[in-house]
């Protein structure tokens, strides 16, 4: 989970390295804690350290995993030559081992022999079947091939040994939604969000989902999570704000033949109005008039 | 950090010099066979030096104080990390040529 000021400091100290100041160690580690993918720096800031032996011989233990995360950042950068030569190098020091297995596997993949890496997966499973790693390897070598199916199946198998997961939960939510399954997306979005209340990303993704199913009950429900969204973000989070304003202008709009019953709402989105305009003029005040026309005209259809 | 320590140490043995001044005020009480109504004053101001004396010393003692609030900028969450165990390499990258002429060199 990245949070704002991690985020903050992640852009400073990559403004740092990139203009030459120094801190690519840290850049490294700082990426590698907060998992994002920064393929492209990872590769040349990584590669800078590694090729000097004299940083290199700096790092002590902690240079195997600088190979392995320049390997993957390798792979992703479509080196593949560069990724071949870290695994040769973790290979000689560590015969036998899992992750350099692992690592092998995700070269084949990376390259497009679907077959042989399925085959790699495969043989490391039989010596250890209970490996999460490699399980969700398989189900990326689905995804990647473009078989959906497959990759839904091998993620339900998997689920069911190891329910916990919250990461496999929010792949499998992210597939749904690409598939336009959106009623088991929401189910994987209620598992998330049960195992981590205090997301406020997962009830802004699970809202998202609601109000694209559409009819009374989910508009409604997505209203409540957006004002969740809200109120664990302290009114932060832009998206929710709006998801605010389209609700109530669409529950509106589904209820305007019925008699209205006298709901607390009409409150919830001129709040959530003043606060977008508020938003707005701090940060991009120039399309404070662009929000004005569109909020006017969610109002003017509810 | 060491200044608060020995703050806190001074609080405290201030706080148990009042307590054994109570004890020996209920002693000469009991000696002259009068009601323990309350102790004296000057244990009440030692008994009140003592109690902001230990609570300055406890509140810098610890070092900085973590922010509670979910919404505050160090506990906000912006995006989520990007789920490194899915990763897929099949993606548009792949038509871009790596204009960098990379090499792992030994």
């Amino acid at each position: 989970m990245v949070t704002k000021t991690e985020e903050t400091q992640l852009n400073r100290l990559e403004g740092q390295v990139e203009n030459g100041g120094g801190g690519a160690w840290d850049y490294l580690c700082f990426v590698r804690k907060l998992k994002v993918r920064r393929s492209d720096k990872v590769l040349k800031y990584g590669l800078s350290i590694l090729n000097d032996p004299k940083k290199r011989s700096s790092l002590g233990p902690e240079e195997w995993t600088l190979y392995e995360q320049v390997a993957i950042a390798a792979m992703d950068c479509q080196c593949f030559d560069v990724a071949k030569d870290c695994i040769n190098v973790l290979q000689k020091r560590f015969p036998e081992s899992k992750r350099v297995g692992r690592l092998e596997g995700m070269l084949l993949e990376a390259k497009g022999s679907w077959t042989e890496a399925e085959k790699a997966y495969l043989s490391l499973l039989e010596d250890n079947p209970l490996d999460q790693v490699i399980h969700k390897r398989r189900v990326a070598l689905a995804k990647a091939q473009g078989n959906m199916s497959g990759a839904i199946e091998f993620i339900n198998k998997y689920l069911e040994t190891f329910m916990a997961d919250s990461d496999t939960w929010r792949e499998l939510a992210e597939i749904y939604v690409s598939l336009q399954m959106y009623k088991q997306a929401a189910f994987c979005y209620e598992e998330l969000i049960l195992a981590q209340p205090t997301v406020p990303l997962y009830h802004l993704a699970y809202a998202d989902v609601l109000y694209t199913l559409g009819g009374l009950e989910n508009l409604q429900a997505a209203k409540k999570y957006y004002s969740s969204t809200i109120e664990l973000t302290g009114g932060k989070n832009t998206r929710a704000l709006f998801g605010i304003c389209l609700c109530t202008s669409a529950i509106a709009q589904l209820t305007k033949g019925r008699n209205k019953e006298e709901k607390d709402s009409p409150d919830l989105q001129s709040l959530a109005t003043a606060a977008l305009e508020k938003d707005y003029k701090q940060r991009a005040s120039d399309k404070v008039s662009v929000l004005g026309s569109a909020l006017k005209s969610l109002k003017v259809s509810s | 950090m060491g200044l608060g320590f020995a703050i806190g140490a001074f609080g405290v043995l201030i706080l148990a010099h009042a307590a054994y001044s109570t004890i020996q005020y209920r002693g000469l009480l009991k000696i002259m066979e009068e009601e323990f109504s309350g102790p004296p004053m000057n244990v009440v101001v030692e008994l009140l030096v003592g109690l902001v004396l230990c609570m300055w010393a406890a509140l810098t003692v610890p070092g900085k104080f973590l922010s509670i609030h979910p919404h505050s900028d160090e506990n906000r969450i912006v995006s989520l990390p990007a789920n490194m165990d899915f990763m897929v390499f099949n993606h548009r990258g792949k038509v871009f040529p790596s204009a960098m002429d990379l090499k792992l060199k030994h």
